[in-house]
């Protein structure tokens, strides 16, 4: 045991006084946090939805990049080749380096989740599984870090080797970017990558009830057949060639795995889409007993002091998750723009837009910004809004427009939802489930609308 | 009693008979040179004494352990510098002995090797930031950390200035004194004539003449090199 600990802590010694292994090791785990929150446009709820993510990533980094360049370097200069002659057994050299990259590994993701905490992290709901999440995920992917780096040379060749294995899963394998926002042949194919159940399992942990039993299975036969692979696959000297066979067995594990959640019809997951709830109309209204004590019969009698009694300051921001509007100075992305002009050259057409009942036709325009707004189609629906304001001031007369708006705005589950699932004919995308949600966002964008041209709101 | 024991060795790169039946014992307190141009079979030779080569045929004891049998019991009365090993840059050298002490059952002092090897003043320094010949004389404190019964050494003064070069055969001889058995591969025949008691010359894998570095000057004329450019020629 004495030469477990002597090496391990010569270990850890030795990578704390690596700059560069710093730097990966503790620096760039912050960086993904950092980058995590801030695209989630420091919302303390979307960063707890990113958990499962941002651990993955380090847990990843550490066993793509860090074990197996620590071995790799180690291994070219000889190092290796000296620990072989000594009097003690094999198995304890290879311990003594994963405990090390474990305690290295466990560090790191406590100061990403320390710093976490510090920007708004909620209390993840199962921290016992959380743990138990982290160390199966951990074991899956070190025991692949070492099977790398048996399998390479050179430290050059574990960069190239651990590239190509970081960047396929962080952008289709459910890592870096969300599953449900991959098209479904990237869902399938992220099935065959280990990186979503170590997502998914941690996950699930932080926000969800914690059960996560068929990510565990996977992560566990991964890290067994990896262990099994990296054993039999065992060098001290990159002068013995390795028996690359074993690599089979590593990497036919995953596709096991995947046929496997393909089998049980756990692959495909869900388009995201942000339903939370927008409240009430009352909740936007300053005086609150206003519309109830002075009803109105039709929208023809909204007044102008009804108007003026919207608490507009209470909606949510233009430039917020929900219901975000572009400013007027801004430029889509180019890549944006056909999509766009497809729905402005399509509106003058769109039947739901032309219908004869004027507040029936203003609901179905503005849920054209209400859908892609659920459907969290990133900058994309920041821009519909415009569009969709300026067709509604074209088809309804400029002194019924406020009226309509106000109406519709409070009395947000009147009317049909048929546009709803007539937005192919834009280009959007149709939507499911229940309407609510759609209704509600339709509510704030009349608000919105209607506080731009009551002057109450920017019109930039 | 003999500590080195070799019988019979046989190995193949592929194709190529790096190793073809050799045979020799190497007593305690005795240094036994494997001489002989570069490819000859030295270094194969060291290697599947010290396990890191696994032969094709042939037996090994070192110590009276068969080492197929025991290789860990072997190690453990085994020290060695090789070619090709190296530490850590950021490792110091005191760092090193206390890791590699820790291997050992019965360990060297950490302190007294530094003091012995001349590496008191550089205990703490990284070995990034040593001399070549400071650490050769690391490599050597490492190998006589866990005080063994048998060294083996492939060129233990290559690249070494002449003073230092003198100092590190002094350790040499001060452990063949202490009734270590050496066995050492060698390209310099100056240094070969001081500490060998023996040596063999090996050519194509084979033993082709084994006696003292007198006997062989006697038998076949002219000085140590002579003799290996006649019976070894590169």
């Amino acid at each position: 045991m004495s030469a477990l600990r002597a090496l391990t802590t010569v270990s850890l010694k030795l990578n704390f006084r690596n700059r560069m292994a710093l730097l990966y090791g503790y620096l760039f785990p912050l960086i993904f946090l950092v980058a995590f929150w801030a695209v989630y446009r420091n919302d303390p709820v979307p960063l707890a939805l990113h958990v499962g993510q941002f651990l993955t990533i380090t847990i990843l980094g550490s066993a793509c990049f860090g074990l197996p360049t620590t071995i790799v370097a180690e291994r070219e200069r000889g190092v290796w080749r000296r620990y072989a002659l000594m009097p003690v057994g094999h198995w304890v050299f290879v311990a003594a380096i994963l405990l090390a990259r474990a305690a290295l590994l466990l560090t790191a993701a406590l100061l990403q989740l320390a710093l976490a905490f510090g920007l708004g992290l909620p209390v993840p709901t199962h921290p016992a599984s959380l743990f138990m999440a982290f160390a199966t995920a951990s074991a899956a992917f070190l025991a692949f870090g070492m099977v790398i780096a048996m399998l390479v040379d050179t430290v050059p060749a574990v960069q190239a080797l651990g590239q190509c294995i970081f960047l396929p899963m962080l952008m289709i394998g459910g890592v870096a970017v969300r599953l449900e926002s991959l098209p479904n042949w990237a869902q399938h194919l992220s099935a065959f990558f280990p990186g979503r159940y170590a997502v998914e399992a941690l996950q699930r942990a932080a926000t969800g009830n914690g059960d996560a039993g068929f990510n565990f299975l996977a992560l566990s036969l991964i890290a067994a057949a990896g262990a099994i692979a990296a054993t039999a696959m065992f060098r001290w000297d990159k002068a013995i060639r390795p028996r690359r066979g074993w690599l089979l067995l590593a990497v036919g594990i995953w596709l096991a795995v995947g046929i496997l959640a393909e089998w049980r019809g756990r692959v495909m997951v869900s388009q995201a889409e942000d339903r939370r709830d927008v409240g009430t109309a009352t909740d936007y209204v300053a005086a609150k007993p206003a519309p109830s004590t002075t009803p109105t019969t039709s929208w023809r009698d909204v007044t102008d002091t009804e108007i003026d009694g919207v608490a507009f300051d209470r909606l949510p921001p233009d430039q917020g998750i929900v219901s975000p509007v572009s400013r007027s100075d801004e430029t889509p992305d180019p890549a944006l723009q056909p999509g766009l002009d497809r729905i402005r050259d399509t509106l003058p057409g769109w039947a739901p837009g032309n219908v004869a009942d004027p507040v029936q036709r203003a609901r179905n325009l503005l849920a054209i910004a209400a859908v892609p707004d659920i459907l969290q189609m990133e900058q994309f629906e920041r821009f519909v809004p415009r569009l969709v304001f300026a067709r509604l001031q074209t088809v309804i007369p400029p002194r019924e427009l406020p009226k309509i708006l106000y109406w519709i705005a409070l009395h947000p589950d009147d009317g049909d939802d048929n546009a709803v699932h007539q937005l192919a004919a834009l280009g959007l995308p149709d939507i499911s489930g229940s309407p609510k949600p759609v209704r509600g966002r339709i509510m704030i964008y009349a608000f919105k609308l209607l506080g731009r041209l009551s002057g109450h709101r920017s019109a930039n | 009693m003999k500590m080195i024991a070799v019988r019979d060795l046989r190995h193949r790169y592929g194709g190529v008979e790096a190793v073809n039946g050799i045979s020799f014992e190497v007593a305690a307190g005795e240094v036994f040179g494997l001489l002989g141009p570069n490819g000859a079979g030295k270094t194969t030779t060291l290697e599947s004494i010290l396990g890191l080569i696994a032969p094709d045929q042939g037996e090994i004891a070192v110590a009276g352990i068969d080492i197929r049998a025991d290789m860990r019991a072997a190690a453990a009365k085994t020290g060695a510098v090789l070619q090709a090993t190296g530490l850590q840059d950021k490792i110091t050298p005191r760092e090193a002995l206390n890791l590699f002490a820790a291997f050992y059952p019965a360990p060297l002092g950490t302190e007294d090797l530094l003091s012995r090897f001349g590496l008191v003043e550089k205990a703490d320094a990284r070995f990034e930031t040593l001399s070549g010949g400071q650490k050769q004389r690391l490599a050597l404190a490492l190998a006589f950390i866990g005080d063994p019964l048998v060294l083996l050494m492939d060129e233990p003064t290559a690249g070494l200035d002449p003073q230092m070069r003198r100092e590190v055969q002094d350790h040499i001889l001060a452990m063949k004194d202490n009734g270590r058995a050496i066995l050492l591969a060698t390209h310099d025949m100056e240094e070969a004539a001081r500490l060998c008691d023996r040596v063999a010359v090996i050519a194509r894998g084979r033993i082709v003449a084994t006696g003292t570095p007198h006997q062989l000057m006697a038998e076949h004329g002219g000085t140590l090199d002579d003799v290996i450019l006649r019976l070894a020629p590169p």
